[in-house]
């Protein structure tokens, strides 16, 4: 629960409203948390780490190689957003995994567009 | 009976137009009696036996012009014939022969030939594009009650009444979404106001870029002007109350999964379907237009329908 501690003390990051929701993102905040959600899947990928949602080991492991990039992942986007971002990598991963396979065996894989990580 | 005479005074008052061919053979009489006398049954769906049917009608008709019998009229039908063929006819042999020198090919006729086949063929394919768009577009029109799409009642931005009725006599632009959305709905927002510059530059502002939250609790009218005017500040965007917009998305056939009560500061997701849905200014549905389309392509669908819209576009208002 991490990301209700920072709350008011630093404003970068997605705002709360008076009720404690987080704010509509905007185009800047929105850029921001993609950022680090990039810098932080960067750091995943070196370490070869997939899972860092689902897994006990990959929760243990992603906050032991990438914790900072994890925080920062955290302190700029709201929570649902990482939460998302992380299963999103998982099943793009395994999408990616089985369009290779069937691929593979000389399929003609017309896959739909895949939820692209810009 | 009243059909038949009437044609048969026209021919006769014809004939009387034309006195000096009265000399004409008898051989064509026949025949073009024969012509008149099938144009004739064609015409009044009703099988006309000449000799009999004809006579009291043409006698009567007849009389105060010209003096004639039965196949006078055949006179009247064969001055066209041999008309046409003296027209055409070349007076010297010389003539002839310079006429047929190159035979039947040459270069006017090669020019004329080629831009025929050219156009004809541009035409045939521009017209199998149109009537593939159109039966898309008649397809999705359904009988009676359109199949996606309908009445709603929400409310703008501003904070203004926005209800279906408000889209007529303009081609819309639906599309679902929410503020809180991750990465797709901005993605394709930026794409929406991309699709309607491009259709704006072609056919003019005959187009409306509507956004529906699927997230009334937390897109509020103010929070949803913030949002969209990053994008386009032509954009609409639509919320109302959680059984408004679920009837709404009903009506689009559009799944998502807001949970209909949230606590205040709860932080959730929205899943819901991502289609730009294509509205006529009937209010009909004609394309769903899926995330596989460039803003190109989705302004290029887009604008395609409009020019093949016939009825009056922007102005109507009432239906």
């Amino acid at each position: 629960m991490g990301w209700l501690s920072w709350g008011s003390s630093d404003d970068s990051g997605p705002k709360k409203t008076s009720g404690g929701a987080f704010e509509a993102p905007t185009r800047t905040t929105r850029a921001k948390c993609y950022e680090s959600r990039d810098a932080f899947f960067e750091c995943l990928d070196r370490n070869n780490i997939l899972d860092s949602i689902h897994t006990k080991g990959g929760r243990a492991a992603s906050a032991k190689l990438c914790g900072d990039l994890d925080k920062d992942f955290e302190k700029n986007c709201a929570h649902s957003w990482v939460e998302y971002f992380k299963k999103q990598r998982v099943v793009n991963y395994q999408k990616e995994q089985t369009i290779k396979k069937l691929e593979a065996e000389g399929a003609d894989v017309v896959a739909p567009q895949l939820p692209t990580r810009n | 009976m009243a059909t038949p005479c009437h044609c048969l005074a026209g021919a006769a008052r014809s004939l009387r137009a034309a006195p000096a061919l009265r000399g004409s053979p008898l051989r064509t009489s026949s025949a073009a009696r024969r012509t008149f006398a099938s144009q004739h049954s064609s015409s009044s769906g009703l099988p006309v036996r000449p000799k009999t049917q004809q006579s009291p009608c043409t006698l009567r008709k007849q009389q105060p012009g010209v003096q004639s019998r039965g196949w006078a009229w055949g006179e009247g039908q064969s001055r066209g014939f041999s008309k046409t063929a003296a027209r055409h006819k070349l007076k010297t042999i010389e003539e002839v022969r310079a006429r047929n020198k190159g035979g039947p090919f040459n270069l006017t006729a090669a020019v004329l030939f080629v831009s025929a086949g050219g156009a004809m063929y541009a035409y045939f394919t521009y017209e199998k594009e149109r009537l593939a768009r159109k039966r898309i577009a008649e397809q999705t029109k359904g009988m009676g009650k359109p199949k996606v799409g309908g009445w709603f009642d929400l409310m703008d931005q501003d904070g203004n009444k926005f209800c279906s009725d408000d889209m007529a006599g303009q081609y819309a632009l639906v599309y679902f979404g929410f503020s809180h959305c991750p990465d797709i709905c901005p993605d394709e927002l930026d794409k929406m106001a991309l699709m309607y510059d491009k259709v704006v530059e072609k056919c003019g502002k005959v187009l409306l870029p509507i956004m529906i939250t699927c997230d009334p609790a937390r897109d509020t009218p103010k929070v949803l002007k913030d949002y969209l005017q990053e994008f386009h500040p032509e954009m609409i965007g639509l919320t109302g109350d959680y059984e408004a917009i679920k009837q709404t998305c009903k009506a689009y056939r559009v799944y998502f999964s807001t949970p209909p009560t949230v606590k205040p500061g709860q932080d959730y997701l929205v899943d819901h379907s991502i289609y730009f849905y294509l509205m006529d200014p009937d209010g009909d549905f004609v394309e769903a237009i899926g995330r596989n389309f460039t803003a190109d392509q989705a302004a290029k669908v887009i604008t395609d329908h409009i020019k093949d819209w016939q009825g009056p576009l922007k102005k109507k208002k009432e239906w």
